[in-house]
């Protein structure tokens, strides 16, 4: 389906129906701010309207759905009006006029590729051979002529006579709104089609669905912010994002344990280190990927306001899903250090700060006093560095057995 | 804020299964004031015994556990047998908000037919249970039949109970009433007098 027109909704920050929206969430493509009720005649608005007040007739290209509709109105008209003035006053017919039935008997004549504009099949054998026929030169190819729209949307009050073609019957949505001549529109159409139906079904079956904290139907309450389903990473059990989210961050004062308490599942107990929001819910392990897949991908395309380009640190690392960039667009790259613990386990470690090492130390000289009371500034500096590398290569060994003793001798 | 319609919800939903042997009723008219009942399990020194049960709704209900204590006294190594207070994980620290009222009740009428004297809430009532375990079955059933008689029985049926044993009907009543509506002194009495 063609994604050409800015979606209205998804400019506010509010299309529910994402991905699959008919209209385009590209934010380079141009919004439809044409005024309908100026076109038909009147908007009682006047000057005060939001919307754009052109006359039809200029806005033709720019609001027609298709794409290829578009290339259509370029082909027909201008070629002929300016390059081939000659050709239309020998005809004696007026292109407006001609074009009923060029379009009628273009359904009999053969499939052209979108692409080839009509001027130059104009110039070649083609057109001779179509002259040959009697047909008007103006020739449009069928797949570039769009469908009967009063047909596409139930019935066309036309009929057989109607000048436009009329597609092919679409059987999941039982419109007539495959085009015959254009392959990879109709199979698009049949995806599309095909996934929005999926999906209808998925939403009535997330209509049944009870949240087990609130015990409501999840997709029934008050306000939109509240109808979203709280997906657990490691389980099945539906909630509603508030309750679930409530759950998580009760506060440990109220004695539960947030490991094994708060952040279980509080059907199964479960533990979950995140929760997904999403608006429906599914039937198979496949549909929960997709939608912790495009959550993760949204949430990778916002900065991390806790690494905040750079300038802050994050507390949840390399694990953390929003974007860690800094401000000329370079990610940030971290490196895992990974260190041999003493139960011969691979640890990683985390990040080591000076700030560590001094408090560490300082606790190591009061403990031990009466050995490093003499010690000189220029020692103690000394000792650091040398503390600093033993450590590094050490790693959790030299700070569970004290680093200040460990590295004098 | 206390969730309102849950409570409300879980209401109907527990009063209308009848089978359970617990049920829910208001106390006042705040819903964060409830009284629960649990019928004691057969095969214990508790069967036979209805128990009530106080139960309060804090503000963060259902994030945090509702606060129950037994009214009617029991005999229980994990129910203080002074204030009735109950030592159960979930009502603290165990505690998941996709547990209901009527669930937790349900775990207290488990927790009467299985105790846990390792980790006791009456130290006493625990040290009789692992020491002399008759004496606590006694002690138990005592408790039950001394305090959580079923009382339920409403006064034509205890009238016609007596009228049944051949007493006539005027004098079961005056007699019953005279008693304060305990049947058994009121038998008493009818024999005796």
């Amino acid at each position: 389906m063609p994604k050409r027109v800015l979606c209205k909704f998804f400019a506010h920050g509010a299309c529910l129906k994402g991905e699959h929206c008919e209209f385009s969430h590209d934010w380079k493509d141009q919004a439809n701010n044409v005024c309908t009720f100026y076109q038909k005649g009147v908007c009682s608005y006047g000057s005060r309207c939001r919307y754009d007040h052109v006359k039809a007739s200029r806005v033709q290209a720019p609001i027609s759905s298709s794409s290829a509709s578009v290339s259509y109105v370029h082909q027909a008209s201008n070629p002929i009006q300016v390059s081939h003035p000659s050709r239309i006053a020998s005809s004696g017919k007026t292109t407006l006029v001609s074009s009923i039935p060029v379009e009628l008997s273009a359904l009999s004549r053969p499939f052209f590729p979108p692409d080839k504009p009509s001027w130059f099949q104009d110039s070649g054998d083609y057109a001779i051979s179509e002259n040959d026929r009697g047909v008007h030169s103006i020739s449009v190819a069928p797949s570039d002529q769009p469908i009967c729209a009063f047909a596409a949307a139930g019935k066309c009050p036309y009929g057989e006579r109607c000048p436009h073609i009329h597609g092919d019957l679409c059987s999941t949505c039982g419109k007539h709104c495959l085009h015959p001549y254009r392959p990879d529109e109709r199979e698009e159409h049949i995806k599309m089609c095909q996934k929005n139906k999926e999906r209808l079904e998925a939403l009535r079956h997330s209509q049944e669905i009870e949240c087990s904290v609130c015990l409501d139907r999840v997709l029934s309450k008050p306000t939109p912010a509240e109808r979203k389903f709280g997906l657990l990473s490691e389980c099945d059990h539906p909630f509603c994002i508030s309750c679930i989210r409530n759950w998580r961050n009760n506060s440990p004062t109220s004695g539960m344990d947030v490991n094994s308490a708060l952040r279980a599942c509080p059907i199964c107990r479960k533990v979950s280190y995140y929760v997904i929001p999403s608006v429906i819910w599914y039937s198979t392990k496949e549909e929960k990927q997709e939608i912790v897949n495009s959550y993760k991908a949204k949430l990778s395309s916002i900065d991390c306001r806790y690494f905040d380009f750079g300038s802050g640190t994050c507390p949840f690392g390399t694990s953390c899903f929003y974007k860690h960039a800094f401000r000329d667009g370079r990610l940030e790259e971290v490196v895992l250090r990974h260190l041999g613990a003493e139960d011969g386990n691979t640890v990683i470690a985390k990040d080591i700060r000076l700030s560590d090492f001094l408090s560490r130390l300082r606790l190591t000289f009061i403990s031990t006093q009466e050995i490093y009371a003499i010690w000189s500034a220029g020692n103690m500096l000394y000792s650091l560095h040398y503390l600093c590398l033993r450590n590094f290569s050490l790693g959790d060994e030299t700070r569970n057995r004290g680093c200040g003793i460990y590295t004098i001798e | 804020m206390l969730d309102l319609s849950r409570v409300q919800k879980e209401l109907v939903d527990c009063n209308r299964d009848k089978s359970s042997g617990v049920s829910i009723d208001l106390v006042g008219d705040q819903l964060s004031h409830l009284a629960g009942t649990i019928s004691g399990p057969i095969g214990t020194p508790y069967e036979g015994g209805v128990f009530r049960i106080d139960i309060r709704l804090p503000d963060g209900y259902p994030f945090e556990p509702p606060k129950m204590q037994f009214v009617t006294k029991v005999w229980h190594p994990n129910i203080s047998s002074q204030n009735g207070a109950i030592c159960l994980d979930i009502l603290k620290d165990q505690w998941s908000p996709a547990l209901t009222l009527k669930t937790a009740l349900l775990s207290l009428q488990a927790l009467l037919s299985a105790p846990e004297p390792d980790d006791p809430q009456d130290a006493v009532v625990a040290q009789q249970y692992l020491r002399d375990y008759p004496t606590f079955l006694g002690t138990a059933r005592y408790w039950t039949e001394a305090f959580a008689r079923r009382v339920s029985i409403g006064t034509e049926e205890k009238v016609q109970k007596l009228v049944e044993m051949g007493f006539p009907e005027a004098l079961v009543r005056t007699t019953l009433e005279n008693a304060g509506g305990d049947e058994n002194m009121a038998l008493e009495k009818l024999c005796s007098g």
